[in-house]
């Protein structure tokens, strides 16, 4: 620990003002910060601040996600194996999925950390450590075999026209991972969507061995034959309910696993961290706009609209999405209230959008930045409202 | 007595509580008055360097209103005034010679008989003459209160929930006829005194339940007056109410009994930096160094009148106008190895990011910030604590747009300037300063 301590007051004078390096003095910073806490006495009113800050906010919301991460290389590692015919035991997949994911993730950290440098240079700014956390987020969006040249065009638009365009983390209002996935998902159709990019053959295969499914869950049921119910047409191919809580099927790097997603939000929501009021919202906005279509749903419409509700939060990145995604305090509502009108209409709009566009399997992304966009305008009635309330004082 | 809720706030658990026990401090051998520290005013000082001075003499008067005038705590003569930059006038330190009082009194002795008979402009008179009209101070801005003006009521809080002050139940000690004199006193000045206590000291509400008229239940700053008014309003016609503490009541009350200028003062005296936070009986305008003992830390902030809406005093100074408690807190020195990942069982938060948020043992606290200024995430923490349900992540940023019908329909003016946003803000944006940087010049524009 002296050690380290000596290491950086000896670093220290390069990087501040006078310095040969100072305009690199937010990346000094950042380093110095992850191993000492920072110094610097209040000027007063009040003399005492808390001891969070928001490197540690944001860091817990990256130890909420490093096990959908983990949970991801061994999901990634398992179907490249399966869909290849090769043995399914724990070492080689999790070797394989290492393989495919670990470069993702360290393309976009090491690109999303380059344009936070450079922008925090030009800028005069410390480090903001939203960067971390949407660096997390955006590979466990992507299909695992998106090229590596896409992932860092993805981050790289996500982060510059998401966020920093708009001064940076705290001005955006557009959630920068999913501002990266959508231009992805619209510049690159074709390794983005589509039944084979969810899996990644091993061993040089070309093809899925037989047995294999390789059609998500949504595909699979926006492609529901009309005289079965979406249900039974999952479970025949092997989606069960109880497969798609566990999340061990095809799909997004991180996304697949609803279990998690719970856990995640459970230990987001206890910290205080992730809005409980977002999550509900969405969870409810999921729910009733599934039963609402069951109710509207009669004999000759898509068996689509009979879906079990339930079935929209298992499948595909709704759960991910919801959890953690709207509850980006940036660019969800500032205002307390109108977040459960923000959850509910995230949730509703996902269920819209996968069940009556078929260009579009999942809606969770679009759905949120969607959402994005409407906030200030939520944010504006509240404050009026509320406004109106008050026993004015001028 | 009427029960009401602060349903929002933040309660603090530190170490350093003082102890339950009163010293008696000796006569100091200077004591000083603190104009840069008194609100609003532009002192005109009445003395110079070398003065000779007897307790209730004239030291400087406010330049707006030569009324409201500021009294010598102590007989002697003027040792020094000090100057800070453009030439604000730091300190008025009186070297005392003898604690005897004047042959003269100020005004004439009011006794309890004729309190409710005395007319209004006379006891104004009485109170700007007798130097403690200044304790009572006009919401929403906390300046002076004006004499030509009647309030819609008075608050006098009986309460102190900032680490650390002295509670009523110490200063009001054998006093209890004075304080009811006192009250009755104000009551000549409007008819509606609001007297709030916390209902958690049950023995004190007891005691003290006939002057009692509300019991405000709730966390830190649920003792503002501001946060009083603002629950128990009926319009806006009440904003402009006026407040004194509990404690200046009693200088108040034994300046119109006796006609002379009161000198007595009960401090807390706490902190983790002092070696024996307790309660110390001296005088208005005392010296730090009297009122401290040793001092347990190398680097040590002196914060004057509580560690929220205090000021960082100047140990070799003195005690101000106001301000009845010291809290001595180490300056931070190094940063904690590996704060981020350390689960944080020793470390004070609002938040729940720590695990001493599952335990309720007081904590020690430094000045240290806890971590680099961010642009406002939105993480809603000021809006939760805000005691008078303000908005402050979107206030601050109305402030700085220069929006001023918005940031004033937001209830700017009814901040308490409590500093419970800026506590809990992670990324250390000073928007309690905004606030009331943002009040004081509205207050200017206004004027």
């Amino acid at each position: 620990m002296n050690v380290l301590r000596n290491i950086f007051d000896a670093l220290r004078p390069r990087f501040e003002e006078g310095g040969p390096y100072h305009k690199l003095y937010a990346f000094y910073e950042a380093i110095e910060t992850i191993f000492f806490g920072p110094v610097e006495p209040t000027k007063g009113l009040p003399h005492v601040r808390d001891s969070l800050d928001v490197k540690r906010f944001m860091a817990l919301v990256i130890v909420a996600l490093i096990p959908h991460l983990c949970f991801g290389i061994y999901n990634t590692g398992f179907q490249s194996r399966l869909a290849s015919g090769l043995a399914t035991s724990f070492g080689p997949v999790v070797w394989c999925g290492v393989w495919l994911v670990m470069p993702m993730v360290i393309v976009t950290y090491v690109v999303g950390f380059a344009w936070e440098i450079l922008f925090a240079v030009v800028r005069k700014h410390e480090i903001s450590e939203g960067l971390f956390v949407s660096c997390m987020l955006f590979p466990l969006t992507l299909p695992p075999g998106t090229p590596l040249w896409q992932v860092a065009l993805g981050i790289s638009f996500g982060i510059v026209i998401g966020k920093e365009v708009f001064g940076g983390t705290g001005r955006n209002f557009l959630n920068p991972a999913l501002t990266g996935r959508a231009f992805l998902y619209f510049a690159y159709p074709a390794s983005l969507s589509g039944d084979q990019v969810w899996t990644v053959l091993s061993a040089g295969r070309t093809s899925v061995v037989d047995a294999f499914t390789a059609a998500t869950p949504l595909s699979v049921s926006a492609s529901t034959p009309a005289t079965q119910t979406v249900e039974e047409t999952l479970s025949s191919v092997g989606y069960s309910a109880l497969k798609l809580f566990g999340g061990l099927y095809p799909g997004s790097v991180g996304g697949t696993a609803t279990v998690l997603c719970l856990l995640g939000g459970l230990f987001l929501i206890f910290l205080g961290i992730a809005s409980y009021r977002i999550i509900l919202g969405g969870v409810l906005g999921v729910l009733c706009t599934g039963f609402f279509m069951n109710l509207v749903a009669g004999p000759d419409s898509a068996p689509y609209l009979s879906l079990n509700p339930f079935y929209h939060l298992l499948m595909g990145g709704s759960a991910f999405g919801i959890v953690y995604m709207t509850t980006d305090p940036v660019t969800a509502t500032h205002m307390k209230h109108v977040k459960w009108v923000y959850g509910f209409m995230c949730g509703m709009l996902t269920v819209l959008i996968r069940v009556f566009n078929p260009a579009f399997p999942e809606g969770v992304g679009l759905a949120i930045l969607f959402m994005n966009v409407f906030n200030p305008l939520l944010d504006h009635i509240e404050v009026q409202i509320r406004m109106r309330r008050r026993i004015p004082n001028v | 007595m009427i029960s009401i809720r602060s349903p929002k706030g933040y309660d603090f658990s530190i170490q350093g509580a003082p102890q339950d026990l009163v010293e008696k401090a000796p006569l100091p051998a200077t004591v000083g008055v603190l104009p840069e520290r008194i609100p609003f005013i532009k002192p005109r000082l009445a003395v110079k360097s070398g003065d000779p001075v007897a307790i209730g003499d004239l030291l400087f008067t406010d330049k707006s209103d030569d009324r409201i005038r500021f009294l010598s705590p102590g007989g002697g003569h003027v040792e020094a005034i000090h100057f800070g930059p453009r030439r604000v006038i730091r300190e008025v330190v009186i070297r005392c010679a003898s604690d005897d009082e004047p042959a003269q009194s100020l005004t004439t002795p009011i006794t309890p008989q004729d309190i409710d008979r005395c007319p209004r402009a006379d006891l104004v008179a009485h109170l700007l003459k007798g130097g403690v009209w200044p304790l009572l101070q006009s919401l929403p801005f906390r300046a002076i209160a004006d004499p030509e003006v009647q309030p819609p009521a008075i608050y006098v809080g009986l309460d102190a929930r900032e680490p650390f002050q002295v509670p009523p139940r110490r200063y009001l000690e054998g006093h209890k006829a004075l304080f009811e004199f006192g009250l009755r006193a104000l009551r000549r000045l409007c008819p509606t005194v609001h007297v709030h206590a916390d209902p958690a000291d049950r023995a004190f509400c007891d005691a003290h339940q006939e002057v009692i008229t509300h019991a405000v239940r709730g966390r830190y700053p649920a003792d503002d007056p501001g946060v009083v008014l603002f629950h128990i309003r009926r319009s806006s016609e009440d904003n402009p109410s006026w407040f004194i503490k509990g404690q200046d009541v009693l200088l108040l009350a034994e300046m119109l009994q006796t006609g002379r200028y009161p000198t007595k003062r009960l401090y807390a005296v706490a902190g983790t930096g002092v070696a024996n936070p307790r309660y110390v009986a001296s005088r208005l305008g005392a010296p730090l160094k009297s009122l401290l003992g040793a001092v347990a830390c190398s680097s040590p902030r002196y914060a004057l009148g509580g560690i929220l809406r205090g000021y960082a005093g100047d140990p070799d100074g003195h005690m101000g106008f106001y301000e009845t408690s010291v809290t001595v807190l180490p300056e931070p020195e190094t940063g904690d190895f590996l704060t981020l990942f350390r689960p944080g069982l020793d470390k004070p938060t609002y938040s729940r990011t720590f695990l001493s948020a599952l335990r309720r043992t007081p904590l020690a606290m430094t000045t240290n910030v806890n971590g680099g200024r961010r642009a406002c995430i939105a993480c809603g923490y000021c809006a939760e604590v805000c005691p008078v349900n303000i908005w402050p992540q979107m206030t601050f940023k109305s402030i700085l747009a220069e929006e001023v019908e918005e940031y004033l329909a937001h209830g700017l003016l009814d901040c308490v300037e409590c500093g419970l946003c800026s506590y809990v803000c992670p990324s250390k944006i000073e928007l309690a300063a905004v606030l009331r940087d943002a009040k004081h010049a509205y207050r200017k524009e206004q004027a």
